[in-house]
């Protein structure tokens, strides 16, 4: 006999019936470790040092050797391209970087892309990507690492990061003159920010593939030439040759990083040139409060995981890791103070060039991928981090609430069917006590015996379980359907309309369909189920999604409760209320105010209102958008899994049983039989 | 004639004096017993012998093949010849693509020297060094159709350098990336070396991390073995060139070339200064030493014995009677190798028991 449906074991174990007892206490508890968990590992005995684990690396033993004319090479290139600028507003000067490309006598080549956008009626877009290559002089060309820089016309709202061309050309021409290289190097000027990049790379990839023309959104051709699988790549954008620090970006698409190592490696490179680099770095402020070690670990923490949690990349780097490339971007800032400065003009980027050199040479060691550090970590400061082992804890002891709830519903099931069915048959006796009749009692009693001996109604549960992950699936599947796109709309009302329809329907779903007896008790256990293996799927792969979409709806599903005798109403009205809040929409709507009031406090409360619920619909357009161009699966997570759960929580929360009337209309007057023995036990409560 | 007869007298005379001095002294050091204690301390030896191994490839290794090269070019100076060095190189650095310097290996960071000139002949390379390379070679069981050049062809008179670098931990050596000789191993295969008699005496030298728990399992005789760090240390490289990039040479392989570099081919530095030249203060790792098994000492055997092939002469006055053999001796008559024939018959052995029916 299995041990699971072993009667013996799941009903009459009264370690099992005194933990049941307590379940809210322990979930609590174990909510409560989860939560302190956490904070914990902001304390520095918690975390560890980091440290470079390849040795093929060896980052700074040598000297650089970019000297003071390709700075000036850089000025000078920079000069050309703000004359450039003036005559391209809102292009990008291709003919004039290509012949830079060609003129330091890289292999140069043209990279052209169209996005057809599918929203409100159909547009497209076209775009175009330079890069040359340079080969290794000794080795055949079965490795590269990339170096790119993002351009941006002047038009772009974005901050102006122009400079970053003439730099990555000045490092190109001097990589030119070196014997040295053991890897292809790549030299990628990309535009329109993260479409170009991604692009490219699906291009670089996929590019021979024959793609459904008719279904693909961004057709990314072909390349001219390759320079064989990709290593590393460095991103670079800075915004002035003079720089003040340097913010070091690694969280990428769907919440990846690069490996430790890398990040370790820059940080430590940059230390030598004596540039000041961090994870998250910001302008040097005046001290005026010193926050305590864990305060200050604890809020770099968060920002980490609130940035990975989104899913976007906040640099183009974060494309690179779908392709298991590993890559980050070195984001300079303008230097704002211009008093007693070290260096003059003439000289003010060379340290940041002989970074790169440095960086590109450490690359060139490499002699396979970035293998031996970590790919899941959390940073906390810019020489310490967490390792997933460590991390993920947290997070296992808050699923686990959802999961020993589940077991500890399903090994009571039995009995609290029977009490169930009892309060059902009770009152139906007593009211059809008074009337005559007794040809349909059996029948009546045969009815619940057999319910009851079959077991559950899994079939019904099954059927609505189905229906909620189809609504879901409906989510994800609708707004890309033709006779949606062909509406003249645009895409962010769209995808809020459907999304609300379905919201909607859901809403009104356990108010239609009433499962039946003992239905929402085994609802409530595959809900849990349901809920805890897709918070640890999402946990590994996204740690920060997982763990705050935890955080935020345990507390809810440690509340819920199904059984009428053993809750208050008010506990249930406020169970019912949170619900509602947590609702995917409301959410996200709350998210946007609040970055909105972070943004514009200025504004006033009904503007503000209207300003986020605008931004909300913008936001899950670009939650479609990023779902089918670039592969981020947020969209997909709150669509496909977190409505149809919030769905299933908030049937769960309403408890709509079938009245009593349904059974007692029909229902004759019966003397129940004896009950076997551990249900008669039971009864009695 | 009378002036002939009084010189070969004289001769004579002066020719009995010498023969008779030299028979007195011969008996006095028999008697003695330090004469034994000198013949013991006097090598025996007829030739050298190098096998010089770095078994790490990789380019940030590049310090290991230049610690070998170093070894080598010093006891190729110091007179054992190509042919009788094996060289084993796990990695091509000299031809990296990373390597701004195409072609050459420096093992020191002011680049003096290109220790991979142009007479550096490698036996094994690349992927060729494996453990089962190794111990072929050391033991002489070498593949049907292995290169003389690849085979160590070493006798009973011979003095063996063996050197080792590379990275090594409690009781292995690493080769390449992918397999690794253990102390066992190695005490085996020298074992057996001195069961096949394919040394005389063996010097046992290593320069990796944890070195001295690869001589812990010898037990074969006249081994003299010395190790660049003590069970539980790490050996450390001495210095970078920043203009590769790289760490050029191990901490204990430079002392000991700094040595070797100042001895020459009649110098009388001997192998016990020799075991001394990195102390801690320098090494940062404890240099081990292993003379247990070796019977002589090693402050009165010269350095040459094992890096040089200087062989031992003695000068000779006595006659010595050669009698040359004459061609006869050799050449056999036909006719007694006719009657050494023996006649025989050959008998068949019946197929099938066919006397049982009969």
């Amino acid at each position: 006999m299995g041990l699971l449906s072993d009667p013996s074991i799941s009903t009459q174990n009264k370690l099992v019936d005194n933990l049941a007892k307590h379940v809210r206490k322990v979930c609590c508890g174990l909510y409560i470790l989860g939560v302190v968990w956490l904070g914990c590992l902001a304390l520095p005995e918690f975390n560890h040092g980091t440290y470079l684990s390849e040795n093929a690396l060896s980052p700074g033993l040598v000297y650089p050797e970019i000297r003071l004319d390709a700075n000036r090479l850089a000025i000078q290139l920079l000069e050309e391209l703000q004359r450039e600028r003036k005559e391209h507003k809102s292009t990008t000067p291709h003919a004039w970087i290509a012949a830079k490309l060609n003129e330091f006598g890289l292999e140069t080549h043209t990279h052209n892309y169209t996005l057809r956008y599918p929203f409100g009626g159909g547009k497209e877009y076209h775009g175009k990507n330079i890069y040359g290559i340079l080969r290794a002089p000794r080795i055949a060309s079965t490795e590269g690492i990339v170096f790119t820089a993002p351009y941006r016309a002047p038009s772009s709202v974005h901050p102006d990061i122009s400079p970053s061309v003439p730099l990555l050309l000045a490092f190109a021409d001097f990589a030119r003159r070196k014997n040295y290289w053991a890897k292809d190097l790549i030299f990628l000027i990309t535009e329109q920010e993260q479409l170009g990049m991604q692009a490219w790379l699906e291009a670089y990839h996929d590019g021979d593939r024959v793609l459904n023309v008719s279904k693909a959104y961004l057709l990314p051709g072909n390349l001219p030439a390759r320079a064989g699988s990709l290593q590393a790549a460095l991103n670079i954008e800075v915004q002035d040759l003079e720089i003040d620090y340097v913010d070091v970006k690694i969280e990428g698409l769907n919440g990846k990083l690069p490996n430790l190592d890398m990040f370790n490696l820059v940080q430590r490179i940059m230390a030598r040139e004596g540039i000041t680099s961090g994870y998250k770095q910001t302008a040097r402020k005046k001290r005026r409060s010193n926050p305590s070690l864990f305060e200050k670990n604890l809020r770099q923490m968060l920002a980490m995981l609130a940035t990975q949690s989104s899913g976007v990349p906040n640099g183009n780097h974060g494309l690179f890791h779908r392709y298991r490339i590993d890559a980050l971007t070195i984001a300079a800032a303008k230097r704002q103070t211009h008093a007693t400065l070290k260096g003059n003009a003439g000289s003010a980027a060379v340290p940041l060039l002989k970074a790169i050199e440095g960086i590109a040479r450490s690359l060139n060691n490499l002699l396979e991928r970035f293998h031996q550090s970590f790919f899941f970590y959390v940073i906390v400061n810019n020489d310490r981090y967490i390792s997933i082992g460590d991390y993920m804890p947290a997070l296992v002891a808050l699923v686990a609430c959802a999961f020993f709830k589940a077991y500890l519903t399903w090994s009571t099931l039995d009995s609290e069917v029977q009490q169930a069915a009892a309060a059902a048959v009770k009152p139906a006796e007593t009211q059809t006590g008074s009337a005559s009749g007794s040809g349909s009692g059996v029948e009546t009693e045969t009815d619940i015996d057999t319910e009851l001996e079959d077991g559950l109604p899994y079939g019904s549960v099954l059927v609505y379980l189905t229906a909620v992950l189809l609504i879901g699936y409906l989510g994800n599947v609708l707004p890309l359907q033709q006779y949606f796109l062909e509406i003249p709309m645009g895409a962010a009302p769209l995808t809020t309309s459907v999304l609300s329809f379905l919201t909607l329907i859901g809403f009104i779903l356990p108010f239609v369909v009433v499962l039946p007896a003992g239905g929402l008790e085994l609802l409530h256990v595959g809900f849990l189920l349901i809920f805890g293996c897709s918070l640890i799927i999402i946990g590994l792969l996204n740690f920060a999604l997982g763990f705050f979409v935890a955080v935020i709806t345990v507390p809810v599903v440690i509340a819920l409760d199904t059984s009428e005798q053993n809750c208050s109403g008010s506990m249930r009205n406020l169970t019912r209320f949170i619900t509602l809040l947590l609702n995917p929409m409301v959410v996200v709507y709350v998210i946007v105010l609040a970055m909105s009031f972070y943004q514009y406090p200025e504004l006033k409360l009904d503007k503000l209102l209207l300003r986020a619920a605008t931004a909300a619909m913008d936001a899950s357009a670009y939650g479609l958008i990023d779902n089918v161009i670039y592969g981020n699966w947020l969209y997909f997570v709150v669509s496909t899994v977190f409505l149809p759960l919030w769905i299933l929580c908030w049937t769960l929360s309403l408890s709509k049983r079938r009245d009593i009337a349904d059974y007692s209309d029909y229902e004759e007057p019966q003397p129940r039989k004896p009950q076997p023995e551990p249900q008669a036990k039971f009864k009695t409560n | 004639m009378n002036e002939m007869f009084l010189k070969l007298v004289s001769i004579v005379c002066i020719f009995c004096i010498c023969v008779g001095g030299g028979s007195a002294s011969n008996e006095d050091t028999s008697i003695l017993p330090e004469g034994y204690v000198d013949a013991t301390q006097r090598s025996t030896h007829t030739n050298n012998w190098a096998v010089l191994v770095d078994a790490s490839r990789f380019w940030f290794n590049y310090r290991h093949v230049a610690n070998v090269l170093s070894i080598y070019r010093s006891v190729k100076r110091l007179g054992i010849p190509d042919s009788q060095i094996i060289l084993m190189i796990a990695d091509d650095m000299a031809c990296n693509a990373r390597n701004p310097r195409p072609g050459q290996v420096y093992n020191n960071a002011n680049q003096h020297i290109n220790v991979y000139g142009d007479d550096v002949e490698v036996d094994y390379r690349g992927y060729e060094v494996t453990v089962e390379n190794f111990v072929r070679l050391l033991t002489g069981r070498t593949q049907n159709g292995t290169a003389r050049s690849k085979k160590l062809l070493s006798d009973a008179g011979s003095n063996v350098l063996i050197y080792l670098t590379g990275h090594g931990g409690d009781g292995f050596l690493k080769f390449q990336d992918s397999e690794e000789i253990t102390s066992q191993e190695l005490a085996d295969g020298i074992q057996q070396m001195w069961e096949k008699k394919r040394y005389n005496e063996l010097f046992f030298m290593v320069d990796t991390c944890q070195a001295a728990s690869l001589y812990e399992k010898f037990s074969s005789p006249n081994v003299l073995a010395v190790a660049s760090s003590l069970v539980g240390q790490d050996s450390l490289s001495h210095h970078v060139d920043p203009s590769i990039g790289v760490y050029m040479i191990d901490r204990y392989t430079y002392y000991a070339l700094e040595f070797l570099e100042k001895v020459q081919p009649f110098s009388t530095r001997t192998i016990g200064e020799f075991l001394q030249v990195c102390p801690k203060r320098v090494c940062i790792s404890t240099v081990g030493v292993r003379k247990d098994l070796y019977r002589r000492d090693p402050h009165k055997v010269p350095i040459t014995d094992f890096f040089g092939a200087i062989r031992p002469t003695r000068v000779s006055t006595d006659r010595i009677n050669v009698t040359l053999a004459n061609e006869s001796d050799f050449i056999a008559n036909p006719e007694d190798i006719a009657v050494a024939k023996r006649q025989f018959a050959i008998v068949m052995e019946p197929q099938f028991p066919s006397e049982f029916f009969k």
